[in-house]
């Protein structure tokens, strides 16, 4: 017990140093769970690679210039889509936030659309737009907006009556109270919808690409699965999970930590 | 002469509680002159916090009128700054940003804009965190800069709703040394709502005695200044006019 306390603090102390560790290290055990039952033989080779054959299958596809390109267009699609998204789905939720009848009339409608899972809308996109970039950017625009809209609008109604007052009697026009409280204010809660409506975009764009898909890591996998190379497609599910923890680590995290927890709004 | 004149003023609401209509304000009547600093006084459910509140244009008036310098009051302007007993303080800008909002949504210049809030910065002896946020500051430096920020703004009348009842009591008896201070240098018209007697009749010059909704007494203060309350503990006269405000209060 006390050797595992002492590892702890020397974890602790060493991790302080060098932060990328705290990327690095909890991962360990998980690669090397892999590894032992890969190595173990428990099931036939072609079906279970370990994490030398991934690595390896990386090198390859990074040499051929593949896996860049697909990287490269997967996420265009997702920061465009993203970018789609909140510019429409700040300025919706401010609206739905602060206007009784705005949030009377368009509440129980996006409740409803929200529902309606971004796939879900894969068929009838299909028939309409075919396999086009524009199926799956809608999908995309689609799933991030929500989660966007819904947050947006209660971080609104989450700004206190008395900023409100406090600007008016300050001279802050109603446009001018938006932009210097109501926004804000909101910032944490708008941070909460782009995390959700990021996380869930980047879910449903590799959907979209199995599907519609003629370049992107969602196609890479599907196309790995037609000729049967178990290898790529743990490649690409990896790919999806550095991609996320990167997005995460040095874009979500940042933002949060210079505007909400340095306002003391959310604790950290 | 910028005159604040209260006459009639109500207030009723329904309260779907109660399923009724309740009338927190009745028929008030007030004049405050120009460089005036007025206590009202009251227990909480008086309807003082309502009547700052109309007077701010924060909430409509149901009857009777306010007038400021001849001019009637239709919504929250920035000629009547307010202090909030929650400080209301923007969490997103820094000291220096929050005292400097008013003067910026003039639409002075920037340079300008910093100017005057550091000076009044350095009035409440705030100079030193002027890049701190909100939140790094304790309650009462939060409420220096409450009380700053609206007279930055050069109002006419500052209204201010029990602005020390969340600090200490220890702060609270120097944010008020200093309010009284401030308020002798500059001279800005002062409504004070609080339920505190001894604070009432130590800040003011007057002491509107408020019960249900109703204006129960005016007690002049004709305390010397500078008041402090070391002094004034031990001072017969304001002890005297402590407890006659206090049998009011407590008679309502």
């Amino acid at each position: 017990m006390t050797l595992l306390l002492k590892l702890w603090s020397l974890y602790a102390r060493v991790s302080a140093r060098f932060p990328a560790l705290r990327s690095i290290v909890p991962f360990i055990p998980v690669v090397a769970l892999w590894a032992v039952v890969a190595e173990s033989g428990m099931f036939p080779r072609a079906f279970f690679p370990g994490p030398l054959e991934v690595v390896h299958s990386f090198g390859t596809l990074v040499y051929k210039g593949i896996l860049p390109d697909y990287l490269e267009d997967s996420i265009v699609r997702l920061a465009v889509g993203t970018a789609a998204g909140v510019a429409l789905g700040i300025p919706l939720g401010v609206l739905v936030g602060l206007n009784q009848r705005a949030h009377a009339l368009l509440w129980p409608v996006l409740l409803f659309f929200q529902a309606i899972g971004d796939i879900a809308w894969l068929p009838i996109l299909l028939i309409w737009f075919g396999f086009s970039l524009t199926t799956m950017t809608f999908v995309i625009v689609y799933t991030v907006l929500f989660p966007v809209v819904l947050n947006t609008a209660l971080g609104v109604r989450s700004v206190p009556l008395e900023l409100h007052r406090a600007a008016a009697s300050l001279g802050a026009s109603r446009a001018r109270t938006i932009w210097e409280v109501v926004l804000p204010g909101a910032l944490p809660n708008i941070m909460t919808g782009l995390r959700n409506g990021l996380g869930y975009g980047w879910r449903a764009l590799i959907a979209a690409e199995i599907i519609v898909g003629t370049s992107g890591i969602g196609f890479l996998m599907f196309d790995a699965r037609r000729a049967g190379s178990v290898v790529e497609i743990l490649l690409g599910m990896i790919v999806l999970g550095l991609l996320w923890y990167m997005v995460d680590a040095w874009v979500l995290a940042p933002i949060e930590r210079a505007t909400g927890q340095r306002w003391g709004l959310v604790t950290r | 002469m910028k005159r604040l004149l209260l006459r009639n003023l109500s207030k009723t609401y329904f309260d779907p509680y109660a399923g009724a209509h309740v009338t927190a304000v009745h028929d008030v009547s007030l004049e405050v002159q120009q460089g005036e600093f007025v206590s009202i006084v009251g227990p909480s459910g008086c309807g003082k916090t309502t009547i700052l509140n109309m007077i701010a244009g924060f909430i409509p008036a149901s009857g009777g009128e306010i007038l400021l310098d001849g001019r009637a009051v239709d919504g929250p302007g920035p000629e009547r700054g307010v202090v909030f007993q929650s400080f209301a303080l923007f969490p997103w800008k820094t000291v220096l940003d929050n005292v400097a909002f008013g003067p910026r949504i003039r639409g002075l210049p920037k340079a300008e804009c910093e100017k005057i809030a550091r000076e009044y910065l350095a009035l409440a002896g705030l100079a030193h965190a002027a890049g701190r946020y909100p939140n790094e500051l304790s309650g009462g430096m939060q409420q220096r800069v409450g009380v700053v920020r609206a007279l930055a703004n050069n109002p006419d009348v500052l209204l201010m709703d029990e602005p020390f009842a969340s600090v200490d009591a220890q702060t609270r008896m120097t944010l008020q040394e200093e309010l009284t201070r401030i308020w002798q240098e500059r001279r800005p018209t002062i409504i004070f709502i609080t339920h505190d007697v001894g604070e009432a009749v130590f800040l003011a010059n007057r002491v509107v005695v408020l019960s249900k909704g109703r204006i129960l007494k005016e007690i002049a203060v004709p305390l010397p200044r500078p008041r402090a309350w070391d002094r004034l503990t031990e001072d017969a006269a304001f002890k005297a006019l402590c407890g006659q405000v206090l049998q009011l209060v407590r008679s309502a």
